[in-house]
């Protein structure tokens, strides 16, 4: 079994990389309560895939749809960007509609697109993900989107608590709340535009929220969360991965069960608590 | 003394639409001035002006170049999802004074826990917030605006919700920060009964009204039942003033008095 896994343990470090870097962000994303805007995030960047592979099959686009992820990043980062600045709540429509309405729609064009685009692979990646397809170069990508994110929350942690747990207080103490909310979101968008075509919507959406959810329910402390929502999300990946390569199981679905379990577990440990 | 805030013939409001017109008043350093009014009629527009996030449509509202404002916001508009003890919460009031990127050092928590004790919740440094009573929480957002040393106190309804001894609580506490400790202090309520014992100077705003004084300028029969559109009696009881709509006066558009 050992060298069943090991054989792809390219596709094991990237799993590791994704859920680290989207269990950190899934703390924001769950305490803030913007967990659809990860998922509609998500859509929007399976969209951008699409989009590029349907204008590379027409010919059309030139070199940009010669990279998917590029296509994946403007979309995605555009939609950081609208949600980031608010745009959801300033219509009389009410924001979770907007998000919906966003996750909806780029979910069905992504669809659409890819079923009239004459290159690609297998549609249904955009579910499931192919994590299995990772390589060396695919995890130096990740870990060159990760770090440096990661090193962002990690100094500038008080900043963005501040903005997302007081944003009124903090603007009256001169901090540009929507210039940091626009860093929030921009970072959440890469870190999805990046896991997204490796990952699939279920898998990432899965790592912005059950890790930190797992965290939720047993940490008392910001710290808590952090380290607990972190540790759930790197055994998902490794327990998940491991048994769906000798089981034959698709590893996204196994990583997400895996998830799954441990938030059922946190859950009993609180209740055993009395908390 | 020295003004802090000026309004002078302010139009305020939102996008193009004015809240409140021709606003003319000053808030001197060590005031203790209530601004009062039901919800919706501009209380917060004046306060988000205030605080800078709002800027007058006309007119003019200066502001002392530097000042700092210790903001006490409504509990409700806080995040309680997130696990935060009491101290930590305190010492986000010094969060702009730590700087970006950096972390709280031993004297930041020291002054966290000297704010504390201030408003008399020392012990419950390690308690978690969210876990708080509506008037201990109110007590550490104080202990939070304080912690920054600021020139100016403004507190959004900071009774809202609250048991009646909590309110007495709260606003006792807030008299004593004015008069121990020489604070200037802006409160804002839609409670006129309860603001009227405790504060110095009473601004009314009341659909599109505006009108600003001493408690006894404002406090009258004939001054509130202006501003309110139906008779009012102002009764006083033991040195509390007390505003009552007189009885048989049919409903008017007003809900508040």
């Amino acid at each position: 079994m050992l060298d069943t896994v090991l054989l792809f343990r390219e596709a094991l470090y990237g799993a590791l990389l994704i859920g680290l870097a989207c269990s950190v962000l899934g703390v924001y994303v769950v305490l803030r309560r913007i967990v659809f805007v990860g998922a509609a995030l998500a859509q929007l960047s399976s969209a951008g895939i699409a989009l590029a592979l349907f204008l590379g099959g027409l010919g059309v686009g030139g070199e940009l749809t010669h990279h998917p992820v590029a296509v994946s990043l403007i979309v995605t980062l555009s939609g950081a960007l609208f949600f980031g600045l608010g745009g959801a709540g300033r219509s009389r429509v009410p924001p979770d509609a907007t998000i919906g309405v966003t996750y909806a729609v780029a979910a069905a064009a992504g669809i659409l697109l890819i079923a009239k685009a004459t290159t690609g692979e297998a549609h249904d990646i955009f579910l499931s993900g192919n994590i299995l397809g990772i390589t060396r170069a695919d995890t130096y990508v990740l870990l060159a989107v990760s770090v440096p994110v990661l090193l962002l929350h990690l100094a500038f942690y008080k900043e963005f608590l501040f903005v997302s747990f007081d944003p009124e207080t903090a603007r009256t103490l001169g901090y540009q709340v929507t210039r940091w909310n626009l860093l929030l979101y921009l970072t959440l968008g890469l870190v999805i535009a990046f896991a997204m075509q490796f990952a699939g919507v279920m898998l990432v959406f899965n790592f912005l929220v059950l890790p930190a959810v797992t965290g939720l329910l047993v940490a008392r402390s910001m710290a808590g969360i952090f380290t607990v929502a972190v540790l759930a999300g790197l055994l998902a990946s490794m327990l998940g991965f491991v048994l769906s390569v000798p089981f034959d199981l698709p590893s996204g679905p196994a990583i997400i069960a895996v998830s799954g379990a441990l938030a059922l577990a946190a859950w009993g440990v609180r209740r055993l608590r009395g908390a | 003394m020295s003004d802090l805030v000026t309004f002078d013939q302010a139009r305020l409001g939102y996008g193009r639409r004015a809240v409140l017109t021709d606003i003319s008043f000053s808030i001197p350093k060590g005031d203790f001035l209530g601004l009062v009014g039901p919800n919706g009629a501009g209380k917060t527009t004046i306060l988000r002006t205030i605080l800078g996030s709002l800027r007058p449509l006309g007119g003019t509202v200066e502001v002392t170049p530097g000042l700092r404002f210790g903001y006490v916001p409504q509990r409700d508009s806080l995040s309680y999802d997130f696990p935060l003890t009491v101290q930590e919460v305190v010492l986000m009031g010094r969060y702009d004074r730590i700087g970006l990127g950096r972390r709280p050092t031993a004297d930041d928590r020291r002054l966290a826990t000297l704010s504390l004790e201030h408003v008399g919740i020392a012990s419950l440094a390690a308690r978690q917030f969210a876990d708080l009573s509506g008037g201990q929480k109110q007590r550490t957002l104080i202990a939070r605006a304080l912690v920054g040393t600021p020139d100016i106190l403004v507190l959004d309804e900071p009774t809202n919700g609250m048991d009646l001894v909590s309110t007495i609580h709260i606003l006792g506490l807030v008299r004593e920060l004015y008069e121990r400790d020489g604070l200037t202090v802006l409160m804002v309520s839609h409670a006129l009964n309860e603001v009227a014992n405790y504060v110095e100077r009473i601004a009314l705003v009341m659909e599109g009204m505006f009108r600003i004084g001493s408690v006894d300028e404002i406090m009258n029969e004939p001054t509130l039942s202006k501003m309110y559109g139906i008779p009012v009696d102002v009764e006083s009881m033991n040195g509390h003033r007390i505003v009552l709509a007189r009885r048989g006066v049919s409903q008017g558009t007003h809900d508040h008095a």
